[in-house]
C-alpha cells in the first residue's frame, strides 16, 4: 500500500513538473540535444571527474556515431566544480539557467549532489549520480534524479565478508579516513565485524590529505594484524602499502572502489600485487573491461582514453541509461517523458556493470558488486570467484 | 625498542622533509620581513618539473636534480622580479595576500600543466630498502636527513663567514641602514627568494622520490610552517631543526598515543615552546610577530 502510494505521488510530481518543462524543452533543437556535466575537472579530485567525462563522451559519441537520437545529435558542456558544494550548487544553476541543458548525465560527488538537490528537484530536469551514490541521492527518490552503482555500505560490507571467509579466525587492522567517506566505511565494517565477530586489533584514522603513514603503518606491525582494510582513497592507500614493504609485513589487505585506480598498482610498486577490492563496476583486467577499453579508444583522444579508470565506466553506465530513455522518448522529447522512461529502465545491459534497473519508486540501481585482485604482472584487477 | 626506533628514524625522515621546507620560509622573512604563504606550492611545483625532466628527457638522477633545482632557481628570481619588488613598500598585508594568490595559481597550474593523478619520481635511487635489524628505512630517507645536516652546516658558514650572508643577516636587522652601508637590498632579496625556491626544490624531490607525486603536495607547506614557528621565523638553522623536532614528535605521538595526536602533537610543541619563547627556539627577541 505505501508503495502503490508512494509510486502514485512520484507519478503526480512527475505529471505536475510536465507542465513547467511542456513550455520549451530547453536544450532540444531539431537538430541537437544538449546535455551538461557537473564535475571536478580541477584539483585532486578531477582524478575522478576527467575520467567519469570521458565515460560520459563514449557513451555520447558512441550515439552520434549511430546517426544521434531520433536525427539529433548529443553535445556535452561541462562545469568544473572542483568537489566543491556550493559551486556545485552555482554550475548546476548555471546548466539549468544559463547554459539551459536538456539534462545533466553525470553529476559531481555524493555530498555536492545531496547540496545541490533542492534544485535538481525543482527543476525536474533529468539527473544521473554516478560518482557516488548515497541514500541521500536516492531515498526519498525524486522523480528526476538517478543513481547509479552500488552504496559504500554495501560495498565494504561484501568485501569485509569475503576477507573474513576466506581468512577465518585471523586478525584485522583497520585504518579509514577522518571524514563522511571514513564514516560510511567504518560503518560498513562495523556491522560485519559483529555479525562475524573479527577480532581486530587495531582500528585508526588518519586526517584526510596525510601523506606519511609511517607511524600507522608501525602500530599494524606492532598489532600484528593479518588482515588489513586499508581505507585510504588514492595517495593514502599507496603510501600505506609502500610503507608495508619498507616494514616487510604483508597482511592480506583490502581496498575500496574510489580507490580501485589501475593505474596507482604501478605506484605501490610490487606490494601491490594480491590487494583485495570490490566494485561494482567491471575490472579492465576482466573480458568486459577490455571490450570497453577497445571501444573506446576510436571514441575518445589520446589524452582522455590514457586517463581512463573505474570512473569512465560509472560515467558510461549512467550516460547510457539517460540516452537510451532519450531515444525512447523520440522526437517528442519532454522532461516528463524522459524521467518517466529512466524510471520504466530495466536490464540494460551497458557491458560494464551488471544491467541497470530502476523502479517506479526506486531511483536506485543498487548494482551487483564483485570482489577483484589485484595482478601486479599486468597492472591490472582480475575477478575472484 | 624496534618499534621506537622504527617511529623515530621515519618522524626524522618526514622531519628533515618539513625542516628543508621550513628553511625555506626563514631564509625569505629572514631577507624580506615577509612570510611567503606559496612555499608548500613552490615545493610542489618543483617535484613535477623533476618528475617531468625524468619522464620526457632523462631518468639521470644528476641531470633531473640539475634541471629541477635550476628551474627552481630561476622561478626564485621570477617570482622576486615580477610579484614581489613591485609589492615593495607596500603593507604587510598586501605583500602576504600576494603570497596566498600565488599560492593558490601555482597549485591550480598543476591540473593545467599535468593532472590529477599521483606519479612516481623514479630516478633508480632512493626508494631501496636499507634494514638494520628489524628496522627498515629507505635510502632516500637516509639521504634527506644527511642533505639537511649538510644544509643546515652550509648555512651557519653563509651566515657567519661569506660577504653576502653577512649582509643578508645587516639586511634582516635594518634593511635602511644597510643600504645605507652599501648593502644592495634588491640583490639579497632576489637571492633569498631563489635560495628559498632551491632548498624547497631538494626537499619536493627528497619527498617525491620517498613518497609519491600528487596535487596535494602542498600540504608539506602547511606542516612545514610549525616548524619554522617553532625553530624562529627569522632563524633557517632552527627552523631546519625545528622540522625534525616536529616530525619526530608527530611520529611518536601518532606511534604512542593514537589517532588523531599525530596531526596536533607539533602544535601542542608549538604552544609549549612559543609560552617559554615567544620567538622560537632559535629566533631573536625583537622579531615582529605574523
Amino acid at each position: 500500500m505505501r508503495n502503490t502510494l508512494a509510486a502514485a505521488a512520484l507519478a503526480c510530481a512527475a505529471g505536475t513538473m510536465s507542465f513547467g518543462a511542456l513550455a520549451a524543452e530547453q536544450g532540444v533543437t531539431d537538430t541537437e540535444i544538449l546535455l551538461g556535466s557537473v564535475i571536478p575537472l580541477t584539483g585532486p579530485p578531477a582524478l575522478l571527474g576527467v575520467a567519469h567525462t570521458t565515460g560520459v563522451k563514449v557513451a555520447i559519441a558512441e550515439a552520434n556515431n549511430a546517426g544521434g537520437v531520433k536525427g539529433r545529435k548529443l553535445r556535452l558542456v561541462m562545469d568544473d566544480d572542483g568537489y566543491v558544494s556550493a559551486r556545485t550548487l552555482q554550475s548546476t544553476r548555471k546548466l539549468i539557467d544559463v547554459d539551459k541543458v536538456f539534462a545533466i548525465p553525470g553529476h559531481s560527488g555524493s555530498g555536492q549532489v545531496v547540496a545541490a538537490m533542492p534544485v535538481l528537484e525543482k527543476s525536474g530536469i533529468p539527473t544521473i549520480a554516478s560518482v557516488g551514490p548515497v541514500k541521500a541521492i536516492y531515498d526519498p527518490p525524486r522523480p528526476n534524479v538517478f543513481a547509479v552503482g552500488s552504496s559504500y555500505e554495501d560495498g565494504i560490507r561484501a568485501l569485509v565478508r569475503y576477507l573474513g571467509d576466506r581468512n577465518p579466525g585471523k586478525t584485522w587492522g583497520i585504518i579509514t579516513q577522518d571524514d563522511d567517506y571514513g564514516v560510511a566505511v567504518r560503518d560498513g565494517f562495523d556491522t560485519v565485524q559483529k555479525e562475524k565477530k573479527l577480532n581486530v586489533v587495531l582500528s585508526a584514522t588518519y586526517k584526510r590529505g596525510q601523506q606519511d603513514f609511517s607511524s600507522e603503518m608501525a602500530r599494524l606491525k606492532e598489532s600484528g594484524a593479518e588482515v588489513f582494510l586499508a581505507g585510504g582513497i588514492i595517495s593514502e592507500n599507496i603510501a600505506m602499502v609502500k610503507e608495508m614493504e619498507k616494514l616487510s609485513i604483508k597482511p592480506v589487505t583490502g581496498i575500496f572502489w574510489p580507490g580501485r585506480v589501475e593505474a596507482i598498482l604501478k605506484l605501490m610498486g610490487p606490494a601491490s600485487d594480491g590487494l583485495y577490492a570490490v566494485d561494482y563496476v567491471e575490472p579492465f583486467g576482466s573480458p568486459a573491461g577490455q571490450a570497453f577499453m577497445e571501444k573506446a579508444k576510436p571514441l575518445v583522444s589520446e589524452a582522455e582514453f590514457k586517463g581512463i579508470n573505474r570512473y569512465t565506466m560509472a560515467g558510461y553506465a549512467g550516460a547510457r541509461v539517460l540516452i537510451e530513455a532519450i531515444k525512447r522518448c523520440g522526437r517528442e522529447l519532454t522532461w516528463a517523458c524522459t524521467n518517466a522512461e529512466m524510471a520504466r529502465t530495466k536490464d540494460l545491459e551497458t557491458g560494464v556493470m551488471a544491467p541497470i534497473g530502476f523502479g517506479p519508486n526506486s531511483r536506485f540501481t543498487d548494482s551487483r558488486l564483485q570482489i577483484m585482485q589485484a595482478d601486479f604482472a599486468t597492472l591490472s584487477y582480475k575477478p575472484v570467484q | 625498542m624496534r618499534f621506537f626506533l622504527e617511529l623515530a628514524l621515519s618522524g626524522l625522515a618526514v622531519g628533515a622533509v618539513y625542516g628543508l621546507v621550513a628553511m625555506g620560509f626563514a631564509v625569505i622573512y629572514k631577507a624580506t620581513g615577509l612570510v611567503n604563504f606559496a612555499q608548500g606550492e613552490l615545493t610542489m611545483i618543483i617535484a613535477y618539473i623533476a618528475w617531468t625532466i625524468q619522464t620526457n628527457l632523462t631518468g639521470n638522477v644528476a641531470v633531473v636534480t640539475v634541471g629541477a633545482l635550476g628551474a627552481a632557481l630561476l622561478l626564485g628570481l621570477a617570482i622576486e622580479r615580477v610579484v614581489m619588488r613591485p609589492m615593495l613598500g607596500e603593507p604587510v598585508f598586501a605583500t602576504v595576500m600576494v603570497t596566498i594568490a600565488l599560492a593558490v595559481i601555482l597549485r591550480s597550474s598543476i591540473n593545467f600543466i599535468w593532472d590529477a593523478y599521483p606519479h612516481g619520481l623514479d630516478l633508480g635511487v632512493g626508494r631501496s630498502v636499507v634494514r638494520a635489524g628489524a628496522v627498515g628505512i629507505r635510502t632516500g630517507q637516509i639521504a634527506v636527513v644527511a642533505t639537511l645536516l649538510a644544509m643546515l652546516a652550509g648555512f651557519t658558514l653563509f651566515f657567519r663567514y661569506s660577504r653576502f650572508g653577512i649582509a643578508m643577516r645587516a639586511v634582516a636587522a635594518d634593511d635602511r641602514t644597510a643600504l645605507l652601508m652599501g648593502v644592495s637590498t634588491g640583490r639579497v632579496h632576489a637571492a633569498a627568494w631563489a635560495a628559498s625556491a632551491v632548498i624547497s626544490g631538494i626537499a619536493g624531490i627528497f619527498f617525491a622520490v620517498s613518497y609519491d607525486l600528487s596535487p596535494t603536495m602542498f600540504q608539506l607547506g602547511l606542516k612545514s610552517f610549525p616548524a619554522t614557528i617553532l625553530g624562529g621565523l627569522d632563524a633557517v638553522i632552527g627552523s631546519g631543526l625545528g622540522g625534525v623536532i616536529i616530525g619526530v614528535a608527530e611520529n611518536l605521538a601518532g606511534g604512542y598515543l593514537g589517532s588523531g595526536t599525530k596531526e596536533v602533537a607539533g602544535f601542542v610543541l608549538i604552544i609549549v615552546i612559543l609560552m617559554v619563547r615567544p620567538f622560537g627556539l632559535f629566533g631573536q627577541r625583537d622579531i615582529e610577530r605574523v
